[in-house]
């Protein structure tokens, strides 16, 4: 018999600060590190009708029993193309295989470096292989409950998202 | 340090991944690197290449890959008497402890948690070359 469902703002781990913090620190350190790019953090919001347009994302199911949820990381294609070219020294003009795999590669991280920070203060996420998304498309989501939606700006003005749907 | 022209193997399924040990590799003066991308496919190339006398000096493996694991390559290796010698470092974007012991227990060189700097990886190929250029007598004193 499953327990009733909770109320999403009063319980949805997307309010604890720590959580947000630990995929912002995931998100700069990989980028810092494995790119040298910076990225500037914008404000991030919660919205309960994700509806989000992309160029190329990488998705990843997070699985914390009793939670469930997905993180995905959604890049333009200026975002994405100056990470490349930071990173590996390569200059792409259009979305490629070799760009779905390290939009993979950078889901792993951040994911990876996220999830090690949260399990140190007591969630216990599991490793997930992630999800390659491509072409123009338009996300929606129709599970019940919020998203915390994380922006980010390189300084050639590009962006990517981080976008955390959490359902307990 | 290894000499420059040690040959390495780099395993994994992402070949970006691949590309970015590549280049750190290089930015440390070594360029004598194979690829693999699983460790099903690398356990072949590693014994092919001690049969042809050109044998590798070091790999570097993922650890979640699909078809064979960092750390099953890393036991297949130890329990050929030609690789268990060969100082193998695991790659992961794993970092907790239980990890880091199931790859202490299957005797890994070092270990290196993604996202990684060409620092970092120079600091940890220091540590394996010391600790493999020592002999046992000298470790046990």
């Amino acid at each position: 018999m499953s327990a009733a469902p909770k109320i999403v703002p009063e319980v949805n781990p997307l309010f604890d600060k720590k959580l947000l913090q630990a995929f912002v620190d995931g998100a700069l350190k990989t980028l810092a590190t494995i790119a040298q790019t910076e990225a500037k953090v914008g404000k991030p919001h919660i919205e309960t009708r994700l509806s989000e347009k992309c160029e190329i994302a990488g998705m990843v199911g997070m699985v914390a029993p009793p939670l469930k949820g997905t993180l995905l990381i959604s890049f333009t294609k200026e975002s994405i193309f100056q990470i490349m070219e930071n990173m590996l020294g390569e200059k792409h003009t259009e979305i490629s295989n070799e760009i779905s795999d390290a939009v993979g590669e950078l889901t792993n991280m951040i994911y990876g470096t996220a999830k090690t920070a949260l399990n140190q203060m007591g969630y216990n996420f599991e490793m997930a292989i992630p999800t390659v998304i491509r072409g123009e498309f338009t996300l929606s989501k129709s599970t019940k409950g919020a998203t915390l939606v994380i922006p980010f700006e390189l300084k050639n003005n590009s962006a990517f998202h981080i976008a955390i749907t959490v359902q307990t | 340090m290894f000499p420059n022209d040690i040959k390495f193997l780099v395993v994994d399924d992402f070949a970006t991944m691949r590309k970015i040990i590549k280049k750190v590799l290089n930015e440390l003066g070594y360029t004598n690197i194979e690829e693999s991308d699983d460790g099903k496919n690398a356990l072949p190339i590693l014994q092919a290449a001690v049969s042809n006398g050109q044998p590798f000096g070091f790999i570097i493996s993922d650890w979640n890959m699909p078809g064979m694991t960092g750390i099953d390559l890393l036991k297949a290796c130890k329990a050929d008497a030609n690789l268990k010698n060969l100082p193998f470092m695991l790659v992961t974007a794993e970092s907790e402890q239980k990890h880091i012991l199931e790859a202490a227990k299957a005797g890994v060189s070092d270990y290196v948690v993604k996202p990684f700097n060409a620092a970092t990886l120079k600091a940890k190929m220091e540590r394996i070359y010391q600790r493999h250029s020592t002999p046992p007598a000298a470790k046990a004193s």
